[in-house]
């Protein structure tokens, strides 16, 4: 019964996904004329394949390895089922006929193929990963846990940080504010240091315009929010060792905080 | 003239006036609907069975730290900011970026949100997390829609999409050497078998994630370790 409702949930999940994937990544071919869903990565990928559907499907099915090895272990598909495994098998079924390049500009035809080729991965990786035996997921919750947990605590925060202060003056001044906010009041810095680079970028390459002002109008609103919520003013304000005012106390009570 | 010409040439005109279905504007919000349904029902099954999340080990590792008695803060807000960068960004340059927005935003991000609201219907019930998922897609979809046809043109920013996507990259490969640092405080065995695999993914050119990976899991089961 358990393996009969993965299969059904694991075949409706990977029909919608892959159609839609199949469908976006021919759109991309016409972006940005036509508003597509995909990645640049994707679509620098599929044209270098130059039509054969043998390099289409051996690309694939690398990161196919790749995306099985982590279901497997961790239960997470990775980001390349989407970007790469689906739209490049499903381009490798449309060209198997005549070789034809032009088979994966066609929106209607990838999205038929990427929901087939869909539904066929997305079943294979949920049945054999919830297959696998007990000690088998106690190895990977040792190994990937901890692993991932230096990654996003330590790992990312730094290099999105570096990467903020290498691209340029204001993106490193927002980065830094917002990162930093961010780790005192989320926890993590990740969030406030793309948000700080997506300000500083915005405002080099366009200037202050409408969306940049609103943008960081709607990022500081975001904070402010998530500070109240988190009851990080009220902790503010014992740790200057200071008495939390009673009004303060009653607006979180309001809010259920 | 063969057919494959003459596909062709009705793609082109379906492009010129964009009002078939596959290339239209309008129809983009049902292919995103559709889009979002599968992915945030992917988490629905990650969430029941432990299997099925559309995303890289680091991000779910986030989902996962919550549904473990932690705080969903880190993720709701790492999936929210990606989303809201994503969708600015997509709407400008014609690609919405599938990975940011909804593998990160709609497949983590909203749950994470949702889950710390302690509103777990639509993630527990798969028919629930279908339709919370294509709602949410359209909302997306429509979103993207406006902003194009009222911004168009206007700005020509990436938003610094580039510096984030490199950032992005650059964590994805300190993952394989994390994971032979932790294989190897798991156990001795445990170490070996990763990075033995390690190596053997390295020399047919493939990420060494995947191998360190294998390898630790084929010893675990061979010298199984205690919780």
């Amino acid at each position: 019964m358990h393996f009969l409702i993965i299969l059904i949930e694991s075949l409706i999940i990977g029909t919608l996904v892959g159609l839609a994937v199949g469908v976006g990544a021919a759109r991309m071919f016409n972006a940005p004329t036509v508003q597509a869903l995909g990645a640049f990565r994707t679509l620098g990928e599929m044209n270098a394949s130059e039509g054969d559907p043998a390099s289409h499907f051996s690309f694939g099915l690398g990161f196919f390895f790749n995306a099985w090895a982590s279901t497997v272990a961790a239960g997470s598909f990775t980001q390349d089922v989407t970007h790469r495994v689906i739209p490049n098998w499903a381009a490798a079924l449309l060209m198997l006929k005549n070789h034809d390049e032009k088979q994966m500009h066609d929106a209607k035809k990838m999205g038929i193929a990427g929901a087939i080729v869909g539904a066929l991965i997305v079943a294979f990786l949920n049945l054999t990963s919830s297959a696998l035996p007990q000690s088998l997921q106690i190895t990977a919750v040792k190994v990937l846990v901890p692993a991932a947990t230096l990654l996003i605590n330590t790992v990312m925060p730094v290099i999105f940080w570096l990467a903020a202060i290498d691209g340029g003056k204001r993106s490193g001044i927002f980065g830094t504010i917002f990162g930093g906010i961010a780790q005192l009041i989320m926890g993590n810095a990740v969030p406030g240091v793309v948000l700080g680079i997506l300000v500083g970028k915005g405002v080099d390459e366009s200037g202050w315009n409408k969306i940049t002002r609103i943008i960081l109008i709607t990022t500081i609103v975001l904070f402010i929010l998530s500070a109240f919520f988190r009851g990080i003013d009220l902790t503010l304000v014992k740790q200057l060792n200071l008495g939390v005012p009673a009004w303060l106390r009653q607006i979180h009570s309001v809010f259920g905080g | 003239m063969d057919k494959s010409d003459e596909t062709l040439k009705e793609q082109e005109l379906d492009l010129k006036n964009t009002k078939s279905f596959w290339y239209a504007d309008w129809s983009f919000p049902i292919i995103v609907g559709l889009m979002s349904a599968g992915v945030f029902a992917g988490t629905s099954m990650y969430f029941n069975y432990g299997t099925g999340a559309f995303n890289e080990v680091a991000f779910v590792a986030m989902l996962k730290a919550g549904m473990t008695g932690g705080s969903y803060g880190a993720c709701a807000a790492f999936g929210a900011s990606f989303l809201f960068a994503r969708v600015l960004e997509g709407s400008l340059d014609g690609i919405l970026d599938l990975g940011g927005s909804i593998l990160t935003g709609v497949g983590l991000g909203i749950p994470a949100i949702l889950l710390s609201m302690n509103i777990k219907e639509p993630i527990k019930s798969f028919p629930l997390a279908l339709l919370t998922g294509a709602i949410i897609g359209v909302l997306i979809g429509f979103v993207i829609y406006a902003i194009r046809h009222f911004t168009l043109k206007q700005s020509n920013s990436t938003f610094g999409a580039d510096i984030m996507m490199g950032a992005g990259n650059d964590t994805g490969r300190f993952l394989g050497p994390l994971i032979l640092i932790s294989a190897c405080q798991a156990s001795i065995p445990i170490g070996l078998g990763a990075i033995i695999g390690a190596v053997i993914f390295y020399a047919w050119k493939k990420p060494i994630t995947g191998g360190a990976i294998i390898g630790a899991m084929i010893a675990g089961l061979l010298f199984p370790v205690k919780v």
